[in-house]
């Protein structure tokens, strides 16, 4: 081609395409929220003389035009896919696949994150339980039976849970991993699936002198579920399908909760509302909630749980009805455990904590 | 503002651009000017005063050099302007450093100073050295127009990672320069494939180091992947930095001194420093080993004034003790190979070329610690210091996860991929094919860069300590 017919053709694809993105980024309207990566957008932010200054509004701006981008998911997907397939890489943004799921690189201990969340647990049992039966156990991620097995840096679970077992001495340890498989967590989702965990239940029950019952309906949810590993990865994902489990003490609980005012209001164990919202596996006791209380109508006898958990626990929790009267279920991300006199009766009740592997390694927002 | 951000590429380029081809010749420069210290003041709002400061300061200064009528007053107008240039270097980059260690040595405690440090000032502040000096050496006329002057210090393609462009290289640009479909087009070219060298290759390379500094299954054979990770991102990211400013300066007009020069193909570490970051090495050269100099003189003073080159080369990296001793490091092998080694290191390519590579990364493991305690660490971490294993079961992943990216990295460090280019380019049957592909390959780079850069990728700006 004649070296100046190439420059000019050169010059022209690339002022047009330039300009065309430029026009794009401009005139495509702003978003608030991105549905696969479940977080706000940066906005256009204001001009100030002290943003100006301080250079806080260009970093702000900078924000703002990559999470505006034109197109943007298409081209996180392009990316995902050339990050595999150009550069041959073997995981993206921190996510790997194996097995058909999508999992988080997670392999460093995280010491003084578990030293503060056994502080917090120990400031409960010192505070409120000394004379209650307290247990613990911990839901390994699901890089337990993912990672070591595929090939992909592994956390040393067994001296995690040593070690963080060791940093509660005054609860007894229940091990539920060899009850795990890959089978047993959503494939595009960190949690583990609640049609699979009845014999973790009734592991952690027994331990604690309570049989459970069996005698559920399986009910499977009419939306697709894209875990929180969907949108982080950026690939092309199959959407996983929520179970749930149902019987007539479940059907038939009375359920309430604190809101974020405060306020006692009733609730429900299924919450089939927020199943249509952005993340539905906050259908189980309606996710994020501090205090949860279950009450049983169909009990036999009097006994009571207060289960303190993170979000692992709120689809285990119905599992428990069936030998208990009252399940009480508490969240200290949401409320200060210094307030919980206040909102739990911890009176004769067996105490569970069930606290997965992932948060005790990032456990800040344990409070 | 960076190069690789959605905010430069999709609003800033396109608007400055359109401005300056839009404006009338004599306005090019003030376009040039305006956009270049909007372009600083973007990331650094109350450092472009100091910018400022420094070129009229020194446009003053030059023009007093030039009309002193005697050399002693040259030479004392020099002075003046090289300490006053050098000052606010020292101030903002080195104060900090030489507070703490002063305080360290005698246990006098002194305030830690905690100075931000101006991005791009050791770049602009050895242009205006450049310049002064030239000025001074008679070798360029000194610029009577302030905004020339102003827009040869601020240009925004070479301001914040370099290259040192020397003053006088483009002194008759800065007044009268052609634009052409042909250099743009060149421009636009290697602007893509920096661009593409430090998004795709050195960010995704940065990765390893970041989960390097982050692993707890330590070994031997992941600080070896580290150090050829790092040696590589850290090439990528310069030479991709310096294309994109070569690139662009192209674009305008300007044609920039190259900078690298496939390094790694270097039989010697004296070769080395000849195809890396050329603009520095020749600095030292012209400014500092020359006027020493050079090596036409007695044993003892060669050494001396190669100490004094290397100890600043390394100095300039950083203010910090691992910085000095990644110089002295080169120091102290460049005196072995002009004493001793150049003829041993001649009578095998294989072996000089193991050589030059393993001190190479040697030398850059000193170079990514943060001080030099962690200096030493790195490096004794490639030998086993502290009994860590041979390998790891983190480091085998790391090798296969970052494998193909090594290799692609290895090859395109390396002369063939342009000789390949040549050599199709060369014949007719296709010829045709190559200019087609070229430009269908660069338009895939600028999107998958863009892909890249949309998902909010690691993305590291490795020169703040600079």
């Amino acid at each position: 081609m004649n070296n100046r017919l190439k420059s000019i053709i050169t010059v022209a694809v690339f002022a047009v395409f330039l300009l065309s993105v430029s026009v794009l980024c401009l005139a495509m309207p702003d978003t608030t929220h991105s549905d696969s990566e479940r977080r706000e957008l940066a906005q256009l932010p204001k001009v100030t003389t002290q943003k100006l200054v301080s250079g806080e509004f260009s970093k702000e701006f900078e924000s703002y035009t990559t999470d505006q981008f034109p197109f943007r998911d298409a081209l996180r997907s392009i990316k995902t896919l050339l990050a595999h397939k150009v550069l041959g890489k073997l995981d993206n943004n921190g996510l790997f696949t194996a097995d058909g799921h999508i999992s988080k690189l997670d392999a460093a201990i995280n010491e003084p994150m578990m030293d503060h969340a056994a502080e917090r647990f120990n400031y409960i049992y010192n505070t409120y339980l000394t004379d209650n039966n307290v247990y613990f156990s911990i839901v390994p991620d699901k890089n337990y039976v993912l990672a070591k097995a595929n090939g992909f840096p592994a956390m040393n679970y067994e001296s995690f849970i040593d070690k963080m077992a060791q940093k509660v001495p005054n609860m007894k340890y229940i091990d539920i991993c060899d009850l795990l498989s890959a089978t047993d967590y959503y494939n595009t989702d960190t949690h583990w699936r609640q049609e699979n965990i009845t014999d973790v239940a009734t592991r952690l029950a027994r331990h604690m002198g309570v049989n459970l019952t069996h005698d559920y309906t399986e009910n499977t949810l009419d939306v697709p579920f894209y875990g929180v590993y969907a949108g982080q990865y950026a690939g092309g994902v199959v959407p996983d399908t929520i179970k749930y489990l149902t019987n007539d003490t479940i059907n038939n609980a009375k359920v309430s909760a604190y809101n974020d005012k405060g306020m006692l209001v009733e609730s429900s164990i299924y919450n089939l509302e927020k199943a249509k919202e952005k993340d539905p596996y906050e259908m189980f006791l309606s996710g994020t909630m501090a205090v949860v209380t279950i009450e049983n109508p169909n009990a036999t006898l009097k006994r009571e749980l207060v289960l303190f958990r993170d979000s692992y626990g709120s689809s285990i929790a119905p599992l428990f009805l069936s030998g208990y009267s009252k399940i009480t279920v508490v969240d200290t991300r949401y409320i200060q455990s210094e307030y919980l006199k206040a909102f739990v009766d911890f009176d004769g009740a067996d105490v569970l904590f069930l606290y997965s592997t992932s948060l005790l390694n990032n456990s800040l927002a344990i409070r | 503002m960076l190069f690789s951000s959605i905010t430069f590429l999709y609003y800033f380029l396109p608007l400055v651009l359109i401005l300056y081809f839009a404006a009338p010749k004599p306005l090019k420069n003030v376009v040039l000017l305006l956009v270049s210290l909007f372009f600083y003041a973007w990331g650094e709002p109350k450092c472009v005063f100091l910018m400022l400061g420094t070129i009229i300061f020194n446009y003053v200064f030059g023009i007093l050099i030039e009309k002193a009528k005697t050399q002693q007053a040259k030479k004392i107008y020099l002075t003046i302007s090289v300490i006053g240039t050098l000052s606010g270097l020292l101030y903002f980059k080195y104060a900090g450093f030489f507070v703490e260690n002063f305080t360290a040595i005698t246990g006098i405690s002194a305030p830690a100073l905690n100075i931000a440090l101006p991005i791009g000032i050791s770049f602009y502040t050895f242009q205006i050295l450049s310049y002064s000096v030239d000025v001074y050496r008679g070798e360029v006329p000194a610029q009577k127009n302030i905004i020339t002057l102003a827009t040869y210090i601020s240009l925004f393609p070479q301001l914040i990672a370099g290259p040192i462009v020397r003053y006088k290289d483009v002194a008759a640009q800065l007044v009268k320069r052609s634009h052409s479909f042909e250099s743009a087009s060149i421009g636009i070219r290697r602007f893509i494939v920096g661009l593409g060298k430090k998004v795709l290759i050195a960010n995704t390379l940065g990765e390893l180091c970041q989960a390097f500094y982050a692993t707890q299954d330590t070994s031997v054979m992941f600080y070896w992947l580290f150090a050829v990770c790092f040696t590589l991102q850290i090439y990528f990211d310069f030479s991709g930095y310096s294309d994109m400013a070569i690139g662009l300066g192209k674009i305008f007009g300007f044609d920039f001194l190259e900078n690298f020069r496939y390094p790694f193909i270097s039989k010697s570490l004296s070769e080395f420093w000849r195809r890396w970051h050329i603009s520095l090495g020749s600095w030292f050269r012209d400014y500092v080993y020359f006027p020493m100099g050079g090596s036409r003189v007695k044993k003892p003073k060669l050494i001396f004034n190669l100490f004094v080159v290397w100890f600043l080369t390394g100095f300039w990296h950083g203010a910090e003790w691992n910085f000095v001793l990644w110089g002295l490091f080169f120091f102290v092998f460049l005196t072995l190979e002009k004493l001793f080694l150049t003829k041993p290191l001649e009578k095998s390519k294989i072996l000089a070329r193991i050589y030059t590579l393993f001190f190479i990364t040697i030398s850059f493991m000193i170079f990514s610690g943060n001080n030099a305690q962690e200096a030493f660490s790195l490096v004794g971490g490639l030998f086993g210091a502290g009994g860590i294993p041979l390998t790891s079961a983190e480091a085998l992943y790391q090798l296969r996860n970052y494998g193909v990216l090594v290799i692609i990295a290895i090859v395109g460090a390396t002369p063939l991929p342009s000789k390949i280019y040549q050599y199709l380019k060369s014949k007719k049957a296709t010829s045709f094919f190559v200019d087609i592909a070229e430009i269908i390959i660069l338009l895939l780079i600028l999107i998958s860069v863009t892909a890249f850069l949309a998902d909010g990728s690691f993305n590291p700006f490795l020169y703040f300590r600079f």
